[in-house]
């Protein structure tokens, strides 16, 4: 069933819905080759256009929106990230993704985590792109900036290094791009709002991953700080990490080029 | 009309702070001495009101110079005692905004008993700022605050044996009111409206419905309720079931009455200084109502002057007064003011006056609700209990 809503730049692939469990998921897919499992930041599928495009030329790319995102039912009992990781185990099955290329930006990236901690053997390999999940903050300590005190503006400005988009100025959204971006700002304040875009237990979960594994920070990230990827490698020591030049938090809208050549070379296609 | 005397008890030498008064503003510009006889001097004010046969409404807030009652039960604790005679309304306690209801509860049960069943129970959402202070989730908001209503209700009006609760959101192994409330099953109870569609809400339960500083919304806001209360109980509710709060500034000549008026005026612009991204955090409001909010324009939620034309913030008395939230001259000047806009909004039965706002001395303002007491009171009482007209016209 192809859905009728265009997402501005998603014009490479198609946008159906699949029922998973009876909660209706928007999907995006585009291209051919290795099937690869996209899971979108805080952005939502709208704001990965870059970089799809640029998989969609090695891969089969799927980039559903998670529920409560984009267009995408919320699914009752849905609560926190670790729920999700669940759901979406149930959603590969449905879309019979054994093992793909799993690559998650940001939120996703958390949410990459949840799912392979419960099933490691679900991805031939891992991409982290500017993962949250760990914990953001010690006491008065944080180490991921709170995107939830900030003004738009501010916000817009940190989360890349090029100019915000027009994603990002919901001042001035016609009503359907407006409606994803209401939905995704709610779905990131339920999951992310407290405690702080992290799940406390993961940590303690993550050598379980098992696949390989390719952490990328954008080197000029304005909302994750140094400790807090330093912690990052402490708890994956498993990990490749490396840093995107020319990149700011939002790295895969900054080097959608670079990151998927990135990609490409660590996971093959 | 019953008249309730009301101050957010501003810790006023703040304004004068650039910036926000809310959230952001740090607490080293608090001295507290200062603070203290600041409220001493607000409870005084409240005292006189008892005096005077005028009831009393506290509410609370949090992080904020504009108000630094940041308990509703615990300023009704002091005054269940050192008043005597008149209601006692909380307006509200921001009940999602609390994780405890139980312990709402026992603080309900408690001031009813102190005060000898005198307790008004305003349950409220909570300011969406606040939500940065309490912390609580802001999805699910609304379902949150009616699971504490039903746990608050049945706990107050329990005569049975202890129960537990094991709710969605709220889980307890033993409810038990030592004390219980005097009032029974529960002190009368109170909600906030700024439109039709809530207040249709509250009519169904026949709670009673206030609407703040909303100028000629409040016609909307009542025709909702009664509409509603009338399908649900089928008969018109009295006027008691309705408040509207404004800000009235009385003295035996115009020329004081705008002086002090013009001392409230720091109210408005003062409450309204709080940075944007803490008004509306993401996930409170829903989705639909913050599409409809961002495509109608920051000025579509402003109060409307006679002219259709939004209230400024730095408005003018006069612009205040046009636009029903000031009310504002003699004795005489303010009962006509009220009694017209009791009018034309169809009626309601409670006054929640600002009798003191903003930067309003004791003097001016216990002058303030003495003339409001002796003078305009009477002249309020005597306006018809009963809805003036009644019109089912359809209202969004």
């Amino acid at each position: 069933m192809t859905d009728t809503i265009g997402i501005e730049g998603l014009d490479f692939g198609t946008l159906s819905t699949i029922d998973v469990r009876g909660t209706t998921i928007e999907l995006f897919r585009a291209g051919s080759g290795a099937p690869l499992l996209f899971l979108h930041g805080l952005d939502g599928i709208d704001g990965a256009a870059a970089i799809l495009a640029e998989l969609a030329r090695s891969y089969s790319v799927y980039a559903p929106s998670h529920p409560g995102f984009g267009g995408s039912d919320q699914r009752e009992g849905i609560t926190r990230v670790d729920d999700l990781g669940y759901f979406y185990l149930d959603l590969m099955d449905a879309l019979a993704l054994d093992a793909p290329v799993v690559v998650g930006a940001g939120f996703g990236g958390w949410l990459a985590k949840e799912i392979l901690t419960k099933e490691p053997r679900r991805a031939s390999s891992l991409v982290l792109v500017s993962p949250l999940g760990l914990v953001t903050a010690e006491r008065r300590e944080q180490y991921v900036a709170d995107i939830f005190v900030m003004s738009r503006q501010e916000l817009g400005k940190r989360l890349q290094l090029g100019e915000p988009g027009p994603l990002q100025n919901i001042m001035s959204m016609p009503e359907g791009p407006l409606r994803r971006a209401m939905r995704n700002d709610e779905a990131a304040s339920l999951y992310g709002w407290t405690p702080y875009m992290c799940n406390p237990q993961l940590a303690d979960r993550l050598h379980r991953i098992s696949s390989p594994t390719l952490v990328l920070w954008g080197a000029e990230d304005a909302i994750i700080g140094p400790v807090y990827r330093e912690k990052y490698a402490q708890a994956l020591p498993q990990a490749q990490v490396e840093s995107l030049v020319a990149a700011g938090h939002r790295a895969h809208g900054d080097q959608p080029q670079a990151l998927a050549e990135r990609i490409s070379a660590f996971a093959g296609s | 009309m019953k008249i309730w005397q009301f101050s957010e008890q501003a810790y006023h030498p703040a304004f004068q702070a650039p910036g926000a008064m809310r959230v952001t503003l740090p607490q080293h510009l608090c001295d507290p001495r200062e603070a203290g006889r600041l409220l001493n001097r607000y409870l005084d004010e409240y005292m006189l009101a008892d005096e005077l046969g005028i009831n009393i409404m506290v509410n609370e807030h949090h992080a904020a110079a504009t108000c630094m009652s940041t308990s509703c039960m615990t300023t009704l604790a002091i005054l269940a005692r050192q008043t005597q005679n008149v209601r006692l309304l909380a307006l509200g306690i921001p009940l999602a905004n609390r994780s405890n209801p139980l312990r709402v509860a026992e603080e309900i049960a408690m001031v009813d008993c102190l005060s000898g069943g005198r307790l008004e129970l305003g349950l409220v959402k909570g300011a969406p700022y606040e939500l940065f202070m309490s912390n609580r989730q802001p999805t699910g908001f609304m379902d949150r605050f009616w699971e504490a209503h039903d746990l608050i209700l049945a706990a107050l009006g329990n005569e049975g044996e202890n129960f537990s609760w094991q709710g969605k959101h709220f889980h307890y192994r033993t409810v038990s009111m030592w004390p219980r409330p005097i009032q029974a099953p529960h002190p009368p109870i109170w909600m906030t409206a700024s439109s039709a569609t809530t207040a249709r809400d509250y009519g169904k339960l026949g709670y009673t419905c206030a609407t703040f500083l909303s100028g000629s919304v409040a016609r909307q806001v009542f025709i909702g309720y009664r509409e509603a209360f009338a399908a649900q109980f089928g008969h018109q509710p009295s006027l008691d079931r309705l408040a509207y709060l404004c800000v009235v500034a009385c003295a035996n000549d115009r020329t004081e009455a705008f002086k002090r008026a013009e001392a409230m005026r720091s109210y408005f612009t003062t409450a309204a200084r709080c940075d944007p991204q803490f008004r509306n955090p993401w996930g409170f409001n829903s989705v639909d109502a913050n599409v409809r909010t961002l495509l109608a324009g920051p000025a579509a939620s402003r109060p409307r002057m006679r002219n259709g034309k939004p209230l400024p913030v730095d408005g003018t008395i006069e612009e205040y007064m046009n636009a029903g939230l000031m009310f504002v001259g003699t004795p005489d000047d303010v009962y006509e003011q009220l009694a017209a806009f009791h009018e034309e909004t169809g009626g309601f039965g409670n006054l929640l006056m600002m009798g003191q706002a903003g930067e309003l001395s004791h003097e001016d303002t216990v002058d303030n609700l003495t003339l409001i007491a002796k003078e305009v009171a009477p002249r309020l009482a005597e306006l018809p209990d009963n809805p003036l007209e009644v019109r089912y016209e359809a209202v969004g």
